[in-house]
């Protein structure tokens, strides 16, 4: 099989990777959003940190051999296709690590609360609902979705 | 995804692509939540990996496996002498039907009755979907012939 072949399974297999990853996180979160107790809020959220190394290993596979193919394929690296799926995805995981950030806080007050007779505070209930937080990680779900569409649609080429 | 995607309609692709990154999304979320229910048996992850197979994997199963089917009759494969990869990844994504209806049935079970071996047979099944899912990926990706 070519090498060729292998960058692009391997940049593919990152790709699963990361929006795989994105959408087990995604999971999560609702399904922390409809617990109930305290308890249950910070075990869901806890078991975000497992598919964390799983979205690193797939954002790396897909920037470096993605790059790596763009010039074996013979691409421009000037591409709008090329430089806009770069950004958009620095965009998405910035936004997600900052989302994540939050999610962290909340699972931190779940698990305080937890110990504290299992009981929701007001607290909780808004590191959970906060807008900012929810919407960078939705953004940087978005972001890494345009990335895949960009990377099949390829404008321009 | 450069070469994947080069001469072929936009939507079938996409749509093929993104539902196979859900499914393996929704099956990991599965199989994390029941493998977690082994050393924390607690009623939320049975009803976790129950919403989570029925709500995500299942429509992303139908999302994949309908649109491949499109491109399948868009290229004009006609079922004799088909690549290898095609037929793995038929294979994977038929049986991978049949696996992630019986898991969900037994995460059902799971959650109404609370046994801890409907627990572990769902862990079994959706790790080794999950490591089917992989080889399809890299067969179809890459091309084995």
């Amino acid at each position: 099989m070519l090498a060729a072949q292998w960058l692009l399974a391997f940049h593919i297999t990152g790709g699963f990777l990361l929006l795989g990853g994105a959408v087990a996180a995604g999971a999560l979160n609702v399904l922390a959003l409809r617990a109930q107790k305290p308890s249950e809020i910070a075990l869901l959220l806890g078991l975000v940190r497992f598919v964390v190394p799983l979205i690193g290993l797939g954002a790396l596979l897909t920037l470096v051999l993605g790059l790596w193919l763009v010039h074996h394929d013979g691409f421009s690296y000037g591409a709008f296709w090329v430089w806009a799926a770069v950004v958009l995805w620095v965009i998405g995981n910035a936004l997600g690590g900052r989302g994540g950030r939050i999610q962290e806080r909340a699972r931190e007050e779940a698990q305080r609360c937890a110990a504290e007779g299992d009981v929701s505070t007001d607290r909780l209930r808004e590191l959970l609902r906060d807008p900012a937080g929810n919407a960078m990680s939705w953004g940087s779900g978005v972001a890494i979705l345009l990335v895949l569409v960009l990377m099949i649609w390829k404008p321009g080429s | 995804m450069t070469l994947l995607a080069l001469g072929r309609p936009f939507w079938p692709l996409f749509l093929h692509v993104f539902g196979a990154m859900s499914l393996f999304g929704a099956t990991a979320t599965a199989a994390l939540l029941a493998w977690a229910a082994w050393r924390r048996p607690v009623p939320v992850l049975a009803r976790s990996t129950f919403w989570s197979l029925l709500l995500v994997a299942l429509p992303a199963w139908v999302i994949m496996r309908a649109d491949g089917q499109w491109i399948y009759s868009n290229e004009g494969f006609s079922g004799d002498n088909d690549p290898s990869w095609l037929g793995i990844g038929f294979t994977v994504a038929d049986i991978g039907l049949i696996v992630l209806l019986v898991s969900t049935g037994l995460a059902y079970w799971w959650q109404r009755s609370g046994n801890a071996v409907a627990a572990r047979v769902v862990a079994g099944l959706t790790t080794l979907y999950l490591a089917a899912l992989v080889v399809a990926w890299l067969a179809m990706s890459a091309k084995w012939n």
